[in-house]
């Protein structure tokens, strides 16, 4: 697909996330993953609200207000840090970039979240005869 | 600029994004998300309004921010208080009662606390004060009794080296006279050993100490100066340091002042300069110097062990007991404070169970108030409910705006009590240790913080609960008028009836107070102190020029006796007598005397005083029998007595008491500054009987005394009760002039204190110790029992003004309806009226209970009468303050009451 088709399609795709509902996210993985799209590179506000939507494949829904909770509370704890400077588009925008405590922060966090995660897997997987 | 950089960097650490920082961010990201939908084909209102949904409204963002960082209790709670400011500067009127309310009462305890703190926590500034001590001897026939003692200079090294004593002062005093410039006058100096610096740790106000190395080369000549004697004889002069003071005849340096709470001390008297005891001269020919000792004891160490370990030091030497006889007596180290805790614990007990009568007093008012205003805030509170805040909120709200007004209040109130708290040092300063400062220190500003805190919860919750209970869809008017229908009213009454019993306490405790202290002033004394003055004179012991001439009887007789002429030749003056310790309404210690036709070895005692034949005209004790003596009687000074009627009712009652005869053994020289005649101890013959007069404390039965003439045992000093015309101190410069044209460097004692000073009779009435108290009570009670009424009458006021106000329509329709207006007038004050009445009659049965306890306490007796009085007083003010703003209810005609909403 050309560059154009490819920001066409990714914008239908954002509108589609953002009209339907999938999942709903509490509040402490919402920092998580906003943790894990500033790890990815540094970015303004709109830019981490747009590449969460596009590492979960749109199949997340942030409730009204709570984004910038997030990142007012990230930004407290000192695991982001925010400056201003200048969008893609020549506009004055804040850009997020995570801190070293940050990086640790996310890497406790990822840790525990699979862990999490593979135990009740494994719990639901279970069989009844290999209990 | 230095000042502010922290406080602003604090600042920035606690909320690093500004306002407008924020709100510039989320607009950029919504100005970006905006035109992203824009770009998706959606019109650009929709577009807006979209990203508004789904990101939030820029204006709240500042709001999420300080939520988001933690601040929300923080801004609320400011919120809270900011609304509770400006609702009191709405309301004046209700702000300045409960306001006032709380600050009388958070005043009055603070004053009374610090008051405490000063005298029985942190009485003295010493290092390691409760564990100095005053040794004592204690005569195990009388434990009531007890002496101080002195010790040696070698006692004093061998107590210093004991295990259990960290460090020992020894100490004495001495009449000074500064010469060297004016009319001389007389000071008291106060020796003390050179470890004073390290065992009192006191840091000095000016300059220093005295220190070890001023014992060098035999004493440096340098004095410390006390506080006191700076201001007054130098007006505070803060250069003082280096200039030199003369003092009999002998230049000393001032090497330092003493802080004020600094007043060593009050067993040889709160000295006015300090001097090493290295520089303590032996009179001329008289007994080596001692020490009077103050035993600081290592930590753990108990008196008792203490007691066990000085005891044989202590007791040999002089203080040994005469050969043969056995020893009653035993040491006792009293801790330094335990004359005053004795004395002042009861006092200090009553006069704060009297401020915190006040002070809940105060409290139920404020209640009172914001339960009577909260009335009008129905509405507001019902909105705030039904659009989401919970209970809780509101609660706290409410209990913030509480504690506005009973932070305001504490601040006013601590700025008084600082001169409420000297109230009592100045009524009665007998009662207190000198060295006790009030002062506004931390822990009476942390006790004044909680104080408010706690009065704030406590009179705040109450209404709070209440007002936040209501449901919002009874409170919310409609279009209807509602007639109020009467809600509970009982926390009303509780409060009203509460604060009417704690008032008839506090008034009923005066009234006996009162009653108690007129009682005293009206004893009868048995003399006349009106007018009369007391003045002191002490020879010069340390002048061995002056002293050796006035040695024998003949010669010191003389010379009082040209004083006494002297002093008598001064215009207005119109009686002037001798008397030595026989000034009323105290006089000196008990001796034993013999009765002929008594058998001997019966303990029998009296007072003896020492005057001369001019001593009752001076005083007006009436003769009762027989015949005062003459002056050659009173030259020759033996073979006569006169007695007071106790003394011949108790001891003479067989028989007619004059010609009797009685012989005083102990009436003989006991140190070499007394000239005693040769028959001091023969019998002397009564010739007359005279009136009782006070000579054990005004409100004690006269003792039996005997008179003898002064000329019987002459003492180094002398006093003189001169009777004028008119005040007696107007007459007291004239007094020194003319002494000092005849006895150039004889000059009057300077000071007032009771021990040969100079002062009025009246005064010493008036510094009587019981007088004291019982004049402190009825002032202190009298004073909390007229602020406690002010504050209950007010209280009962403003809620019958509140509730009237409240109930117009009511009383309007009332009135239509044809009730007659006096049946309106006690339908308007009938629940205050009854609760009021309810509170009297609990007031009336506590105080019955209590009444007897608190006066006995006072050391006084109970009397119903003033229980009535009070009563009364305060049910005329009651029904004042229910009636008076209860005409309100009448005085609106009922058409316009009905059209009231």
């Amino acid at each position: 697909m050309t560059g154009k088709e490819t920001a066409c399609s990714l914008l239908s795709q954002i509108g589609k996330s953002l009209l339907t509902k999938p999942v709903e996210l509490p509040q402490g993985t919402l920092e998580m993953l906003i943790l894990k799209a500033v790890s990815l590179g540094p970015l303004h506000g709109y830019g981490v609200l747009l590449r969460i939507q596009q590492i979960s494949g749109e199949r997340l829904e942030i409730l009204q207000g709570s984004f910038y909770t997030a990142v007012y509370r990230l930004e407290r704890r000192g695991w982001i840090k925010g400056e201003w400077g200048e969008s893609e588009n020549n506009r004055r925008a804040r850009f997020y970039a995570l801190t070293a405590s940050g990086t640790r922060q996310l890497k406790s966090e990822t840790a525990r979240w699979t862990d999490m995660a593979a135990v009740v897997a494994g719990i639901l997987n279970k069989k009844a005869n290999e209990i | 600029m230095s000042l502010f950089a922290p406080i602003r960097k604090l600042w920035r650490s606690v909320a690093p994004r500004t306002a407008s920082d924020v709100e510039k961010e989320f607009r950029s990201t919504l100005d970006a998300y905006q035109e992203d939908l824009i770009g998706q084909g959606l019109p650009e209102d929709q577009a807006r309004r979209k990203a508004r949904m789904d990101l939030g409204q820029p204006a709240a963002q500042n709001e999420t921010y300080r939520d988001a960082i933690g601040l929300r209790l923080f801004d609320e709670l400011g919120g809270d208080m900011r609304y509770g400011l400006r609702a009191l500067r709405r309301n004046p009127g209700f702000a300045a009662v409960a306001v006032l309310s709380l600050a009388l009462g958070i005043g009055a305890t603070t004053a009374m606390f610090s008051l405490i703190y000063a005298v029985l926590l942190h009485p003295f500034p010493y290092a390691g004060a409760d564990r100095i001590t005053n040794p004592i001897m204690i005569d195990d026939r009388y434990p009531d009794e007890y002496s101080y003692f002195e010790l040696s200079k070698s006692q004093l090294d061998e107590v210093r080296h004991a295990d259990l004593v960290e460090s020992v002062l020894g100490f004495n005093g001495s009449h000074m006279e500064i010469t060297g410039g004016g009319l001389p006058e007389d000071i008291w100096g106060v020796y003390i050993t050179e470890n004073a610096e390290t065992f009192f740790g006191v840091r000095p106000h000016l300059g220093r100490t005295i220190e070890p190395s001023d014992a060098a080369n035999g004493g440096h000549p340098v004095v410390v100066l006390s506080y006191r004697f700076w201001q007054r004889q130098f007006g505070g002069d803060p250069r003082i340091i280096g200039r030199t003071l003369e003092m009999d005849h002998s230049p000393y340096t001032i090497v330092g002042v003493m802080p004020r709470s600094f007043a060593f001390n009050d067993i040889v008297g709160a000295g006015d300069v300090y001097l090493p005891i290295s520089l303590m001269r032996p009179v001329a020919n008289g007994p080596p110097i001692v020490y009077l000792p103050w035993i600081k004891l290592r930590p753990q160490v108990t008196p008792a062990a203490a007691n066990a370990a000085l005891g044989p030091i202590v007791f040999e030497g002089k203080n040994q007991p005469p050969k043969g006889s056995p020893d009653h007596r035993h040491l006792a180290l009293q801790p330094i404070i335990v004359p005053y805790r004795q004395d002042l614990g009861r006092t200090l007990t009553l006069l704060l169970a009297g401020v915190v009568l006040l002070l809940i007093i105060g409290c139920a008012n404020c209640s009172i108030l914001l339960l009577a205003r909260g009335r009008t805030r129905r509405h507001e509170f019902a909105i705030r409910t039904a659009i989401g805040a919970s209970r809780w909120r509101i609660v706290r709200q409410l209990l913030v705006e509480a504690l506005v007004i009973s932070c305001t209040g504490a601040v006013l109130g601590v700025a008084a009590s600082y001169w409420l708290a000297q109230l009592p040092l100045l009524l009665s300063p007998e009662s207190f240790p000198a060295e006790s400062v009030i002062r506004i220190s931390p822990p009476i500003l942390a006790f004044s913080v909680a104080l408010a805190l706690l009065c704030g919860i406590l009179f705040g919750l109450a209404p709070a609960l209440r007002l936040s209970r209501h449901d919002p869809a009874r409170a919310l008017p409609g279009r209807q008028a509602s007639i109020a229908v009467a809600p509970a009213r009982h926390r009303w009454s509780v409060l009203i009836a509460a604060q009417v019993a704690l008032t008839l306490l506090l008034l009923a405790t005066a009234g006996t107070a009162i009653r108690g202290f007129l009682r005293l002033t009206q004893m009868p004394l048995g003399y006349e102190p009106a007018h009369v003055m007391q003045l002191g004179i002490s020879l010069h012991v340390h002048n061995p020029e002056q002293w050796n001439r006035l040695q024998s009887r003949e010669a010191r007789t003389a010379y009082i006796e040209q004083i006494r002429q002297t002093i008598a030749s001064v215009p207005r003056v119109s009686t002037v007598a001798v008397a030595i310790s026989a000034t009323p309404p105290d006089a000196d210690a008990q001796s034993s005397f013999l009765v002929d036709g008594t058998a001997n070895g019966e303990q029998q005692q009296a007072r003896v005083m020492l005057a001369d034949q001019r001593y009752f005209a001076a005083l007006r004790i009436p003769l009762l029998q027989g015949r005062v003596w003459n002056a050659d009687e009173n030259s020759r000074g033996d073979f006569i007595a006169i007695v007071n009627h106790a003394f011949a009712t108790r001891y003479l009652s067989s028989s007619n008491a004059l010609g009797r005869q009685l012989r005083i053994p102990s009436l003989t020289a006991h140190n070499r500054y007394q000239a005693v005649s040769a028959q001091s101890t023969a019998w002397r013959q009564i010739i007359g009987v005279v009136g009782d007069a006070r000579n054990d404390g005004v409100d004690q039965p006269v003792v039996p005394a005997i008179y003898v003439p002064y000329t019987a045992a002459l003492q180094a000093w002398a006093q003189f009760l001169v009777r004028t015309e008119g005040d007696p101190l107007t007459c007291l410069h004239a007094i020194r002039a003319a002494i000092a044209s005849v006895a150039s460097d004889q000059q009057i004692s300077n000071s007032a204190s009771a021990y040969n000073g100079t002062f009025t009779l009246s005064e010493a009435i008036e510094r009587d110790a019981q007088y004291s108290r019982q004049r402190l009570f009825s002032i202190l009670f009298g004073v909390f029992s007229a602020m406690a009424l002010g504050l209950a009458l007010v209280g009962i006021f403003s809620l019958v003004a509140y509730s009237v106000a409240q109930r117009t329509t009511e009383f309007g329709v009332r009135l239509a309806l044809g009730a007659p207006r006096a049946h309106v007038l006690w339908v308007a004050a009938r629940i205050a009226l009854a609760s009021a009445a309810a509170g009297m009659v609990l007031g009336l049965a506590v105080d019955s209970f209590l009444g007897a306890v608190l006066a006995h306490w006072m050391q006084n007796t109970f009397a119903a009468g003033s229980l009535f009085v009070a009563a009364a007083l305060l049910a005329l003010g009651a029904l004042l303050a229910c009636l008076l703003p209860a005409r309100h209810a009448i005085a609106v005609p009922p058409a316009e009451a009905l059209r009231y909403e």
